[in-house]
């Protein structure tokens, strides 16, 4: 059987990886790479708040100062939407 | 012979230079490199738990206690900049390296590197840890954003985090001995309580 792949949809998919308490995982679905930041920190909060592969679950969760970087795909690795705490310092 | 520039010698930077120290001396395709420290800040007590900076060195140029400790220790001979970088000495300080990693711990300066090693196309290495000790950064120039900080208190301001410290620092040291041994630029995300991951 054929299945036909939109491939512009998949171009605009992307893996959220998330950051917290020193911990880093993926959220198991994929979401759009050109996603509102206000919608990944929401949909993190959701995740974070259940527990996802890599990182416990939190309830006191929160993602309000957290930079969100968007990482296009490279030969090896995927769209990424990368939310993450500042690192301002050396 | 191949200039490795390093600015800003605090937490992460006095550390890479620790763990860099033998590029010089190495034999192989990361041989024949001399590793030029840049600093403008003073070792204060403070600095002693989280820095590779001992308190023989107190009061004295961060970069210029480098070069001293790294001598008396290992007998291995570092350059050393007692400056600030600003665009105005940036040509002088960063023109020619073959690599600059930046370690520096203010938005502002950050600039400066990034915007000069752009211009001149120079491979850049930057170290960046978060607040906390639970995240860190080792992200080649084209994949790093600059983050400002936003008044919570520094990684390195007790030692706390010094095994943390390490850890990103040995990350940053590793990336940067690939590069000059093959030309391959691995960016890292490293974690307090995951692994590191590739960026």
């Amino acid at each position: 059987m054929i299945q036909l792949v939109n491939a512009d949809a998949f171009r605009r998919q992307a893996t959220l990886n998330i950051t917290w308490a020193g911990q880093n995982g993926d959220l198991p679905n994929a979401i759009a790479f050109d996603a509102p930041d206000a919608d990944i920190r929401r949909w993190a909060v959701e995740a974070v708040r259940s527990g996802i592969p890599g990182i416990s679950a939190d309830a006191d969760v929160s993602f309000r100062d957290f930079v969100v970087e968007r990482l296009s795909a490279t030969h090896d690795l995927p769209n990424r939407v990368v939310l993450r705490p500042k690192t301002p310092f050396g | 012979m191949r200039k490795i520039v390093i600015v800003g010698v605090g937490a992460l930077g006095s550390h890479a230079v620790l763990l860099l120290r033998g590029v010089g001396l190495e034999r192989g395709a990361a041989a024949g490199c001399e590793i030029v420290a840049i600093d403008f800040d003073r070792v204060e007590q403070k600095n002693t738990l989280a820095q590779f900076h001992s308190k023989s060195t107190l009061g004295k140029n961060k970069a210029l206690a480098l070069q001293q400790s790294i001598s008396f220790l290992f007998g291995v001979r570092i350059g050393a900049v007692p400056h600030r970088l600003t665009q105005d000495n940036a040509r002088a300080l960063l023109g020619g390296a073959a690599l600059v990693i930046d370690c520096l711990d203010n938005g502002p300066s950050r600039h400066v590197v990034q915007s000069f090693v752009r211009e001149l196309g120079i491979p850049c290495l930057h170290g960046a840890l978060a607040d906390g000790g639970t995240v860190g950064r080792v992200v080649w120039d084209d994949k790093f954003q600059i983050d400002e900080a936003d008044g919570r208190g520094a990684t390195c301001e007790d030692g706390a985090h010094l095994p943390f410290i390490g850890l990103v620092a040995a990350q940053l040291a590793r990336a940067a001995q690939q590069f000059l041994a093959s030309g391959q630029q691995m960016s890292f995300q490293v974690f307090a309580r995951s692994p590191s991951t590739f960026v």
